[in-house]
């Protein structure tokens, strides 16, 4: 960015140069096409424009919160044809809490559709394949399912991605609800829980270089006392604290759900109002009345 | 170890659901209680939890057109007594043949219990003595297991938090592996003090959850929190229903949080033939 910089307070003076790009400006730029809406405008606005690809991102919140619609949400956004400013990819969803609900994430999708049938009619008419991928049933498909009954299967999994990624090369994005659940339970060896949960935290940040996707792990939270007074944590914070290149806390502001981001290389620390609707993730409305679509 | 990884087409994913055997409720809870999850009921004692678990018992035994799951349940119960003559009186009304045949009844003393229990229900599950499969497993309730042998140091709550998701892990990998329902009931304790307190930390769609007016939240704290898909809560409210001072109890069943629902709450009754939803009033006008 240093470079840029440079560039552009010599650019004043060298008419002829006007509007040429470095390198770092067509590689910045190239780079930060990759991510992918969350559907509420203004968290993607503190996340620098959705959820970035090549990175691991943890959600953490309490439940009820809103972090596997989130999760469902992004499955089905990852979708969004390229022709309507998407990444038009597939997705890799790890449930390992059993929360992945077939209902809501067709609703999900319908309204992710009715959203883009709205809102960019004009890029779709030259769209010949429309009908056919703009289906719900379509988008469902489009996620790749894995049910998780207990850690060594969330390892063995893991682990098949590896030749899975490979075959697959429209997937980008891997949700898992939740990464920390099947690890709460009582370890004889602590320092194998850690061992594992780290090797899993390096191979999903390697799939997510190596593939350009994003990498989303859904995190519950726990109760610390610390000094006195509890404190809200992320579940096994310590062992994963290094593993994540992003961190996001979903919690409630009063009656409201709001976002902040915890952690992140690039972005500043702030937070973002969001709704959960009939049709998945969305804008917060600024006035009283809320439009909540069931 | 794991031959068979293999993605799977969410839309090949069961979807049933068993009826609550009320409609109105049904309504409230999009079908009712799905198959390979594992839901909580939790209310203040009389809420009306044992209640609506009778009934869910009888309501497996109907067949899927009627919102049932042709199965039979297995109730692991840890308050005492098993109400069995309520359940005789509600099964006189079931359409199915030897609706107390289908019902197996054990006891759980302690979370270990409830564990070895559990384990020994793989073989129920997967070997059903009766013709029917057992598609339905009820613990009544989580709380009771957990009253007397844990303080409240954090050494303690470790362990008992441990056992949650142990309990937790194995319901719902019985309940994804049989397609059957997992109910499990929970008490309520006072929220004294603050938000800040680790009880008044808000987990769902409501700041606050209110029964005869007190305010409460579920027991066991946001560890059990973790470890359930789908939270209910029945409340119970008791009002002078006229000038003569006689009083009755009114009854609300809220969702808490569910991946597929909203938030909603549905008034309901506890009459002879069962607990039974409230239609809502249309207002005129809208």
């Amino acid at each position: 960015m240093s470079e840029t910089s440079r560039f552009r307070s010599l650019e004043g003076g060298h008419g002829a140069l006007k509007g040429a790009q470095t390198a770092w400006d067509m590689l910045s730029e190239e780079q930060m096409q990759k991510h992918i809406t969350t559907g509420c405008e203004e968290l993607d606005a503190i996340l620098g424009g959705g959820i970035h690809c090549k990175e691991v991102t943890e959600v953490g919140g309490v439940p009820g919160i809103g972090k596997t619609q989130l999760g469902i949400q992004l499955a089905v956004n990852v979708q969004i044809p390229v022709e309507c400013g998407g990444l038009g990819g597939k997705a890799i969803y790890i449930d390992t809490e059993g929360s992945f609900m077939v209902e809501r994430a067709h609703q999900i999708a319908e309204g992710c559709i009715s959203d883009l049938l709205d809102n960019t009619a004009h890029r779709l008419k030259d769209f010949p394949a429309c009908p056919e991928i703009l289906q719900p049933n379509s988008f469902l498909a489009n996620i790749f399912y894995f049910r998780i009954c207990s850690y060594t299967e969330q390892i063995a999994t893991i682990n098949y991605l590896e030749k899975f990624l490979e075959e697959q090369k429209d997937v980008k994005i891997i949700v898992v609800d939740s990464i920390t659940f099947h690890f709460r339970q009582d370890f004889d060896d602590l320092a194998l829980r850690t061992r594992v949960l780290g090797g899993m935290s390096l191979k999903l940040m390697r799939f997510a270089k190596k593939y350009s996707l994003a990498v989303v792990l859904l995190n519950q939270v726990t109760t610390k006392f610390v000094e006195g007074s509890f404190h809200l944590t992320l579940a096994l914070g310590d062992t994963w604290s290094h593993a994540c290149t992003n961190r996001i806390i979903l919690y409630w502001n009063g009656n409201d759900r709001h976002a902040y981001i915890d952690k992140s290389p690039s972005l500043r620390s702030a937070t973002a109002p969001f709704l959960i609707t009939g049709k998945g993730i969305r804008n917060a409305t600024s006035h009283c009345k809320r439009v909540r679509m069931m | 170890m794991f031959p068979g990884i293999e993605p799977l087409n969410p839309l090949l994913l069961p979807a049933q659901k068993l009826t609550l055997g009320c409609p109105v409720l049904d309504r409230l809870l999009r079908g009712g209680l799905p198959v390979g999850s594992v839901t909580e009921i939790a209310g203040e004692s009389a809420a009306g939890k044992t209640q609506l678990c009778l009934q869910l018992l009888l309501a497996a035994l109907l067949p899927p057109s009627r919102g049932g799951l042709s199965a039979a349940s297995l109730f692991i119960h840890s308050e005492f007594p098993f109400p069995i003559r309520r359940l005789h009186a509600l099964s006189s009304s079931s359409s199915a043949a030897d609706p107390l045949g289908h019902i197996f009844v054990a006891a759980a003393h302690s979370p270990d219990d409830l564990l070895s229990l559990l384990a020994t229900a793989d073989g129920l599950l997967a070997r059903p003595p009766t013709h029917l499969p057992v598609r339905l497993i009820v613990v009544d309730s989580i709380a009771a297991l957990f009253r007397s042998d844990f303080d409240n140091n954090p050494k303690d709550l470790k362990k008992r938090s441990f056992l949650f998701f142990k309990i937790a892990a194995k319901l719902k990998e019985q309940a994804r592996r049989f397609g059957s329902v997992a109910v499990v009931t929970n008490q309520v304790v006072d929220v004294v003090g603050s938000e800040e307190g680790a009880n008044g930390q808000r987990v769902g769609n409501y700041a606050s959850l209110w029964s005869s007016g007190r305010r409460v939240c579920p027991a066991l704290g946001l560890s059990w929190a973790n470890c359930v898909n789908t939270r209910l809560f029945l409340s119970r409210k008791d009002e002078i229903a006229d000038d003569a001072g006689s009083s009755r109890t009114r009854r609300w069943m809220q969702v808490v949080f569910a991946p597929h629902l909203p938030e909603a709450s549905c008034e309901f009754v506890i009459v002879r033939e069962g607990v039974s939803g409230i239609e809502p009033q249309r207002v005129a006008g809208r």
